[in-house]
């Protein structure tokens, strides 16, 4: 079980490795393999992890492997240490599997691609980097895999790097995350000086209000920024210009769901600042309702479903927000099926419309690409939360845990949940409706080519295939009403602290469907077979498609002053003060010489007379001192 | 052993200093090198003087041996300034000491 | 002072002499516009200088000051003099305006300091002559000192010299460059 978890860690980090060292020797496909063969290694020891944990009782589930003391100062200590808990091999069957299944996959997306090593080397590199967040056994490393993923991110949002579009989006997301990182690095020095320790169990301590609330705020920064939710969710989209996997496995079904899986982990202290807990489910709530408004409007086939998954996280977070982990993490499981599986059937489709992603040129793709309309179907459906699959199960429970909270504040989260199960069924119906149905556009006609019978074809058919399947059925392993394993599985780490009745999980589930499909409704009547005129609210229309604005006010707040004040100290400080003093330095010291020079008159007379003034003068002195 | 006939010492360095003083004079004042370096003569002269006064005085032969090797050091001197004064006249140049200031600085 | 005597009156009288011979001859030497009048008032004023020395009882520095002072170094003088052909020039004139106060006031200077200056050290000292032997300047008494006491000087002057030898030799050589190459002063 210990060896599986610490295979499961290095398996993908020696995968990075080998491709990096092995260079050209290695071929392109071959080095896809590696990752794959890496990752699925990977995902045998999280299993060999879980099943090891299983063999014990519930209570006996924990386990800290320490490789070695990595960092010791006076009396504070860290280990590099890994963690086999419920909640950690949760996590690790979920990265490690849909990380492999997206790897392999890969290998069929990026074909062709003049630098393949260098992508497998970085997504390799990812997964180590989010299975070294998740198996942390302390803070401390959960910070270094946490930057870890921020850097992988970056790398692979920027892979095509002479795309100025791609390297600008790389750098905001990267900055957008130091934000984040640097807030929860501030948590930590609290937790420190508080606690004297970064240990998960430091977190259970007693603190004072403020100090329990700082260190939640921090934490809750940091999860905020990796899992884009307002504030600091821009960066999201524009991640979108990464390959089409890459959003899948980052941006869809892993490194932001981080930040669930730290307020998870972190439940304790923000059960002791249970101000900053609703602050989260607030955010949460918010953003879901945010992005899911302006995913009705946009006309890139990624960055709708980017958006969709800033909105469902945002119920992950309204989730662990009021206290229901387990559902929280239910969901974040089911997410990560049904949208890596948009995602992939996306890409399937972008890759055979020759890389087109805007959806006003594509239409009717359903009697091109049959089973992939199939795929992407079952995905949406399990996205809006239709039973039998997989969304249905977990999302309704979180909007039951929200009634159960109670008070104003818990009803008002449910409605906007309930909202937000409208919202979902529209945007991504219309996303189906838009791409798949009607009839084919002329630029389908012209350039749609379909996949062969290939290793890129199986390659890109078979994960899409098992993600279907799991989402047809991975949600069944929870029925929150009459079974809930995961929740058992889970309680030990993470307990929640709302139990919904059972009438109030009835009244989510009836409602949530009837909202969803009446949003699958909408945009069957706007988009479908007959389409209704719908009248433009011009304004309305604006601010979705400038994304509330967003991007505006950070630039007008941030950058703009910022640059001023750069250009600010440049003219006034930096120009005649360093630069120039070089230079005026010279020129001082030049015209000082020129000065003294002039007693240098080359005339000997004039140095005669010097010499006899002075012997002069020093023969006063020397006969009155002496 | 003989006493000192005539004026006392004082007399012979007061003789002394005014020399002294009179080729600093010439030194500072005129233009001409070749008269610049007999300034100096006279001020090496006026040095020796006090130091001969100076040996009578005392006794001592240090002063007479210092002497000697003023004159032997002022006939040095001589020949390399007037080798100077032969160089520049040579080449066409001007010989006055307010003149030649290349060396300025 | 006086200690009357005939011998001590023709020593007084020719101390007087000599010494205005020197102290004319020296006058003489900054004022006259021609180097050559110059020139030849020096050497009136080194061979007043040896008959002072005499009377100190310095004859071989007396004996050394006419023959290589007078002898030789004047020659070479006037020799370049010759050479250099006739260049008059007024004392006064040229150069900085506070170039001839400041002569003045500095040469003024040092003469009254070194007068100050050895009356306060040495005023004492200065009244009474030690009595010296007849032996004392003549050329084995010098050679004696030159060979024994003080060969470094002996030897240091040598080496100068025969520097100042080559210098000259080196500044008077004709070069065999061109006059292009050379840089002009």
């Amino acid at each position: 079980m210990v060896a599986g978890a610490w295979i499961c860690l290095v398996a993908p980090l020696a995968a990075a490795c080998l491709i990096t060292l092995g260079g050209q020797r290695l071929s392109r496909r071959a080095a896809g393999w590696v990752a794959t063969a890496a990752c699925f290694v990977a995902f045998g020891g999280a299993v060999a992890s879980f099943v090891g944990l299983l063999t014990h009782s519930a209570s006996d589930r924990q386990f800290v492997s320490t490789a070695w003391t990595w960092i010791t100062g006076g009396s504070y200590q860290s280990g590099l240490s890994v963690l086999i808990d419920p909640l950690s091999t949760f996590m690790m069957l979920i990265v490690a599997g849909v990380g492999a299944l997206i790897v392999w996959y890969s290998i069929g997306y990026m074909d062709g691609d003049d630098e393949e090593r260098r992508y497998f080397a970085y997504m390799s590199l990812f997964v180590f980097s989010m299975l070294l967040l998740v198996q942390a056994g302390n803070l401390l490393l959960l910070l270094a895999g946490w930057g870890m993923v921020g850097l992988s991110s970056y790398l692979l949002i920027g892979y095509w790097h002479q795309r100025p579009s791609a390297i600008a989006a790389a750098k905001k997301a990267f900055v957008m995350n130091a934000i984040g990182d640097a807030t929860m690095a501030l948590a930590f020095f609290l937790l420190i000086q508080k606690g004297n320790s970064l240990e998960f169990g430091v977190l259970g301590g007693q603190f004072s209000s403020t100090v329990a609330n700082l260190i939640a705020l921090g934490l809750l920064g940091g999860a905020v920024a990796k899992s884009a939710q307002i504030p600091l969710h821009t960066w999201l989209p524009d991640a979108m210009e990464g390959p089409t996997p890459v959003s899948a496995l980052i941006h869809a079904a892993t490194m932001v769901t981080a930040g669930v899986y730290l307020i998870v982990r972190t439940h304790a202290i923000f059960e002791q600042a249970p101000k900053v807990a609703d602050l989260a489910a607030g955010l949460g709530a918010a953003t879901l309702l945010m992005a899911g408004l302006i995913a009705l409007v946009q006309v890139d086939i990624k960055r709708v479903i980017a958006y969709s998954t800033m909105s469902q996280i945002g119920y992950m977070f309204l989730g662990a927000g009021i206290g229901s982990y387990p559902n929280a993490m239910f969901h974040l499981m089911t997410h990560a099926f049904f949208k890596a599986l948009l995602f992939m059937t996306a890409g399937i489709v972008i890759h055979a419309l020759v890389d087109e992603q805007d959806i006003r040129k594509m239409g009717g793709l359903r009697q091109f690409a049959p089973k992939t309309y199939w795929a992407f179907l079952i995905g949406s459906l399990a996205l809006v939360g239709i039973f039998p699959f997989a969304g249905f199960f977990s999302k309704d429970s979180i909007l039951a845990a929200a009634m159960a909270k109670g008070g104003a504040y818990g009803y008002i989260l449910w409605a906007v949940g309930l909202a937000g199960t409208f919202l979902t069924g529209l945007y991504t119906f219309r996303l189906l409706f838009l791409v798949f149905w009607g009839e084919p556009s002329a630029f389908v006609r012209e350039h749609f080519h379909p996949l062969g019978r290939d290793v890129v074809a199986f390659s890109l058919a078979i994960p899409v295939g098992v993600l279907a399947v799991l989402s047809i059925v991975g949600g069944w392993i929870q029925f929150s009403p009459w079974w809930h394993p995961v929740e058992t599985w889970l309680q030990i780490v993470a307990a929640p602290i709302v139990s919904p009745a059972s009438w109030q999980e009835w009244t989510s589930i009836a409602l949530s469907l009837l909202l969803g499909l009446s949003g699958i409704a909408v945009a069957w009547a706007l988009y479908g077979e007959r389409r209704l005129a719908v009248p433009r609210v011009a304004w309305a229309q604006r601010t979705l498609e400038h994304k509330f604005y967003f991007d505006e006010a950070y630039d007008a707040l941030f950058y703009e002053p910022a640059v001023y004040l750069a250009k600010l100290l440049r003219r006034g400080v930096e120009q005649p003060l360093i630069a120039e003093s070089g230079q005026d330095l010279g020129d001082d010291t030049r015209d000082l010489g020129g000065f003294v020079a002039r007693a240098q008159t080359g005339l000997v007379r004039t140095y005669a007379l010097a010499i006899a003034s002075s012997v002069a003068v020093l023969a006063i002195v020397f006969v009155i001192v002496r | 052993m003989i006493a000192l006939l005539g004026p006392e010492i004082a007399w012979y360095l007061g003789v002394a200093a005014f020399l002294f003083a009179t080729g600093a004079f010439g030194v500072l004042l005129r233009r001409n090198p070749l008269i610049v370096l007999l300034s100096l003569e006279i001020m090496l002269n006026g040095a020796n003087l006090a130091l001969i006064g100076f040996a009578r005085n005392l006794g001592d032969g240090k002063g007479q041996i210092f002497a000697l090797t003023v004159m032997a050091v002022a006939a040095s001197e001589v020949v390399v300034g007037l080798g100077l004064v032969v160089a520049l006249n040579r080449k066409r140049i001007t010989l006055d000491v307010d003149l030649l200031n290349t060396l300025r600085g | 002072m006086l200690v009357a005597s005939a011998g001590n009156v023709l020593v007084w009288m020719v101390w007087i002499v000599a010494a205005f011979a020197c102290l004319g001859s020296g006058v003489a030497v900054v004022s006259f516009s021609n180097p050559f009048y110059s020139a030849l008032a020096l050497i009136g004023n080194l061979g007043s200088l040896a008959v002072l020395y005499l009377l100190l009882s310095a004859e071989f520095v007396a004996a050394a000051q006419v023959l290589v002072y007078a002898g030789a170094v004047m020659v070479m003088f006037l020799f370049v003099i010759a050479y250099i052909g006739p260049r008059s020039e007024s004392p006064w004139a040229g150069g900085p305006s506070w170039q001839a106060v400041g002569a003045v006031l500095a040469s003024g200077a040092v003469f009254i300091e070194i007068v100050v200056a050895v009356g306060l050290k040495a005023g004492g000292q200065l009244s009474h002559s030690e009595h010296v032997d007849g032996t004392f300047g003549t050329p084995a008494y010098i050679g004696r000192l030159f060979l024994t006491d003080h060969l470094l000087a002996f030897e240091i002057t040598s080496i100068v010299l025969l520097v100042a030898a080559i210098g000259g030799v080196i500044l008077g050589a004709h070069s065999r460059r061109s006059v292009d190459e050379v840089p002009s002063l």
